[in-house]
């Protein structure tokens, strides 16, 4: 309910690029993807979403686009820009490095 | 990547500030939306509609906050608060629109004094000259070490060294050389200001369009022919010959010189154009008498401007010109014109006032002096508006203490208030403005009663510009300050309740505030009263001689080699002449001029050796000196008749009593023996009073009279006269001139000088009047305001102690014994301010005869006692308030 951590911040943002880099979501659905992806481990309120859906839009990570769904309604989707594709790439060869690094010591203290 | 990023975004942040209603409308449903589908899910899931709906809202969270967080992130958010503060301080200032007027109208008056006078300094002291291209505009200013006295000294070029450097430099495509100088117009008994210049002056300086007429031909600086040619600047044509406009080709005279006049300068074509005839600067023997400066070999007189040929850079010239100069410095040794051996040194300038070496402490001190003062004006006005937001704030109160408690940051209360400020200051910066452009004018215009030779162009600038956003920016902060702190400083509950009686500013605030505006004030008007009282003073003078019946005829007469035996005789028939005018008593010579100081020689006893000496101001003067100067003898004698003798230097002298105080303290100074700086043995024959010839009001220090010698031709001519001197003055004048046509002089009596002075000095003192005026007045306003704003703090405080037996005039003197200990130290923080202005102030003009004491305590007493009195004033009717209150009303609002 309360803002999210810098570090389940940052992990949000990964993550929505991840998801929407596969697809384009309207919030809602992207609430649920999210949650069918990281279970229980992000113990964010849906609407936690938005604020951070809305600061991508402007670092032009993503950009957004009402779209007609089911039943005369509308819906805002996201999706990935090209910057956003370019960001995600390098966000994930980061944690790539990190997870990397951080599974080689925990190995070390294990020996 | 941060460009491209921000290319990218730009569009759409953009698109969010131009249409944000849109965007609020579209985050609305972007949210309800999601809500929505929630709700649908859960009815799918089984649930009734009132737990379907309640599970959604939960699930979503704190729908109003995620709304503020997402509204946050559109990058236009500082903007919108920026622009909300605004919003607030325009409607805040319309709901008090007297308030607001006092403010901009204070701070207005306050900026545009300080604007307008830096925009006059700015134009004649920090920027170059001309306007056409200023970047090739160069000035040399020649440093000379081991010339004359042998220390090192900025001076100027002589003839040689200009017409070296205007056959050699490569650098320079251009040179052109002036001397300032002044002489008599016509049959005019005032000096007027003159400029000798080579005939590109005006090409150099980038003026190449005369209003009217003709510059100078190139053929007209011509050495030995001397084209009789001037050119008259602007405003001297418009006050002097009432701009005819068939000026062109009429004969004017300067000097007694004939001049035809080919051009008009215009005014408005250079940053200032100096001189206000400019005449060819080969003319200067004929205009100058006594001295032929052109032919003269080792004479600097010249200052030199040029333009950089392309290409060349300021450092290419110095280096070129230093080159240059010291070829001539080589030149001056070997043909041994000069007994000096000089070495220069070469800065090269952009022609602003500033950079020239020679002046950039004085022009600093200047700007100090003129715009130390004003800076304290818009203090005054600063306090003033700091009062005004004070109370405004604390009328407030109740609105910014629910701000407070609703959750609004610290940061963005200060940013509302500051808001406000800077509100108040952009309009009375703008308004300023208005005042900026005429202030320099009115200036101008009293100094110089509308005859001001040269003209300074005033227009914007990116200095100026700079120097008013500063000084916004000083404004908006100090103004807000005391504001941002009472908001800050709010007791929540005690303003929440409403209990407005209750919270008060601090006294130490109030008190703070009328310390500040009386030492502002004493300051200046300090300033006012040491200016108002020079007139009266020169004019209450008692010197010591006469001044009323003493003519001071100015004679340039060339003594030099062949001339003097001319000189002889002219001097000796002038003499014959003018002992035989009618109410002429008597004629004489002294060297030194009353009311200038010259620097002191060293006198010594016969025992002491040279260096040991006493120094003491020498004065060659002739027999009839003290009859006509009507100098007491104190003891001994005179020089008589008898003692001139016809084969030299008379070996007698008369002291003053301060040279015979400080030479011999017990002993008597008759029959005692001196040695002059060139060992010369005198015998003192008289001791005369002392006078106060040097600085006015200021008895002189000791003084050393020696008898001018028969053939002697040194020396200013003074004629004793009796009755009325305007007559006099005419018939000295003519007599000079059928001796020599040449001589065209404007006698005048000590005592018309010293008027004279005192004009030019009142004119300055006017100018200080009003500012101190403007300051004396918001200094009263300011105790005024503060006073009755604490007034209406304390009433609570004033109805209970009457209840509690306090009587009327225990209030009255309470609140009045309060404001007088503030006064009083404001006074004492008025006077630690006001006596290092002073001390600079009589650095400034240690040269002046102008008698400035380092801590005058008549001034700092007038001053004292005039803003006491003022603000008692401001003080009677908020302590007349106070003593009104009604307890009963006020105890009942509680």
């Amino acid at each position: 309910m309360s803002k999210p951590s810098d570090l389940v911040q940052g992990t949000l943002d990964l993550l929505i690029l991840k998801i929407l880099a596969l697809q384009s979501l309207h919030g809602w659905a992207l609430s649920q993807r999210l949650k069918q992806v990281s279970g229980d481990v992000l113990q964010v309120s849906d609407g936690s979403l938005y604020p951070a859906l809305h600061k991508l839009e402007q670092q032009g990570w993503i950009k957004a686009e009402w779209k007609p769904t089911e039943n005369n309604r509308r819906a805002k989707f996201y999706s990935l820009t090209r910057l956003g594709h370019r960001h995600l790439e390098k966000e994930a060869a980061n944690w790539e490095r990190l997870s990397s690094a951080i599974s080689v010591v925990m190995r070390l203290t294990e020996v | 990547m941060r460009i491209e990023n921000w290319l990218y975004t730009l569009p759409l942040r953009l698109r969010s500030l131009v249409s944000r209603n849109r965007w609020d409308a579209d985050l609305d449903e972007e949210l309800r939306d999601h809500i929505d589908r929630q709700f649908e899910e859960n009815l799918a899931r089984g649930m009734d509609r009132e737990e379907a709906r309640l599970t959604a809202l939960r699930m979503f969270g704190n729908l109003v906050a995620l709304r503020e967080q997402t509204h946050d992130t559109w990058a236009w958010t500082p903007l919108e608060h920026i622009w909300q503060n605004f919003r607030y301080a325009v409607r805040s200032a319309r709901r008090a629109p007297l308030l607001s007027a006092i403010a901009i109208l204070a701070l207005a008056l306050g900026i545009g004094l300080n604007t307008g006078v830096f925009t006059m300094l700015n134009a004649m002291f920090l920027t170059a000259p001309t306007l056409v291209n200023p970047a090739s505009f160069v000035q040399l200013c020649p440093r000379y070490s081991g010339w004359f006295t042998g220390a090192d000294q900025n001076s100027a070029f002589t003839t040689e060294d200009f017409d070296a450097i205007r056959n050699h430099s490569q650098t320079l495509e251009d040179v052109a050389a002036q001397q300032q100088n002044s002489a008599l117009l016509e049959q005019g008994n005032k000096n007027i200001p003159i400029l000798l210049a080579s005939c590109n002056y005006f090409h150099v300086l980038g003026i190449d369009r005369p209003l009217m007429g003709r510059f100078f031909a190139s053929g007209e600086c011509q050495r030995g022919t001397g084209t009789q040619v001037a050119v008259l600047s602007e405003p001297l044509w418009k006050h002097q010959f009432d701009g005819d406009p068939a000026i062109i080709g009429k004969t004017i005279h300067l000097n007694g010189v004939p001049l035809a006049v080919i051009g008009i300068a215009p005014s408005d074509a250079a940053n200032y154009l100096l001189g206000g005839i400019f005449v060819p600067y080969t003319l200067e023997p004929q205009l100058n008498h006594a001295n032929d400066l052109l032919a003269s070999p080792d004479t600097p007189w010249l200052s030199i401007t040029g333009r950089l040929r392309t290409g060349s850079t300021r450092d290419d010239a110095r280096a070129e010109l230093t080159a240059i100069m010291n070829q001539q410095d080589r030149a001056y040794v070997e043909r041994e014109i000069s007994a000096f051996n000089r070495t220069t040194s070469l800065t090269i300038t952009n022609g602003s006032f500033i950079e020239n070496p020679n002046l950039r402490n004085l022009v600093l001190g200047l700007m100090v002096l003129m715009l130390g003062p004003l800076a304290l004006i818009l203090l005054l006005a600063c306090s003033n508006v700091a009062t005004l937001f004070l109370s405004r704030t604390l009328a407030r109160r109740g609105e910014i203490a629910i701000r407070l408690a609703l959750g609004v940051s610290r940061s963005r209360l200060a940013g509302m208030l500051l808001m406000e400020s800077l509100l108040t200051v952009c309009i009375g910066g703008t308004l300023s403005m208005l005042l900026a452009y005429r202030v320099p004018l009115l200036i101008m215009d009293t100094m110089a009663a509308g005859k001001a030779t040269f003209v300074v162009l005033i227009r914007p600038e990116w200095r100026v510009l700079g120097y008013l956003a500063i000084l916004m920016a000083a404004a908006t902060v100090l103004s807000s300050l005391m504001p941002i702190r009472a908001a800050f400083k709010l007791d929540l509950l005690t303003a929440l309740k409403g209990r407005e009686g209750a919270a008060t500013v601090r006294s130490r605030t109030t008190s703070g505030l009328i310390v500040t505006q009386i030492a502002l004030g004493f300051v200046l008007v300090c300033a006012a009263v040491i200016f108002g009282r020079i007139p009266g003073l020169i004019k209450g003078v008692d010197p010591g001689f006469e001044v009323h019946h003493t003519l001071a005829v100015p004679l340039a007469v060339n003594t030099s080699g062949n001339n003097r035996a001319k000189a002889q005789i002219f001097y000796s028939a002038l003499e014959a002449k003018l002992l035989a005018t009618p109410g002429v008593q008597s004629v004489a010579y002294a060297s030194l001029h009353p009311f200038n100081q010259s620097p002191p020689d060293e006198i010594r006893l016969p025992s002491q050796t040279k260096g040991t000496g006493q120094p003491a101001s020498v004065d060659d003067v002739s027999t009839s000196f003290f009859s006509l100067f009507d100098i007491r003898l104190m003891r001994g004698r005179v020089f008589l008749p008898s003692d001139v003798s016809s084969t030299g230097a008379s070996p007698l002298a008369v002291v003053s009593q301060a040279f015979a105080r400080q030479f011999w303290p017990a002993g008597d100074p008759l029959g005692k023996t001196i040695v002059m700086p060139d060992d010369r043995h005198l015998t003192v024959v008289g001791v005369v009073a002392d006078t106060r010839s040097e600085r006015f009001g200021v008895l002189d220090g000791p003084r050393l009279y020696t008898l001018r010698g028969p053939y002697d031709l040194t020396g200013n001519l003074y004629v004793g006269f009796l009755g009325s001197a305007k007559p006099l003055e005419t018939a000295v004048r003519d007599a000079v001139k059928s001796l020599d046509p040449t001589q065209i002089i404007a006698p005048q009596t000590i005592w018309e000088s010293l008027e004279s002075q005192a004009e030019s000095i009142a004119a300055l003192s006017h100018i200080i009047l009003v500012m101190a005026s403007v300051a004396l007045l918001m200094a009263v306003a300011g105790v005024y305001g503060v006073l009755s704003f604490a007034v209406n703090q304390r009433t609570r405080e004033f109805g209970i102690k009457m209840v509690l037996g306090a009587s009327r005039a225990t209030i009255f003197r309470s609140v009045l014994l309060q404001a007088i200990q503030d006064i009083a130290i404001g006074l004492m923080c008025g006077v630690a301010l006001a006596e290092p202005a002073m001390l600079l102030f009589n650095r400034l003009l240690a040269k002046s005869p102008l008698p400035l004491r380092k801590f005058d305590l008549t001034v700092f007493a007038t001053s004292a006692l005039l803003l006491a009195v003022v603000s008692m004033i401001a003080m009677y009717l908020p302590a007349i308030r106070a003593m009104r209150t009604d307890p009963m009303r006020v105890l009942r609002t509680d």
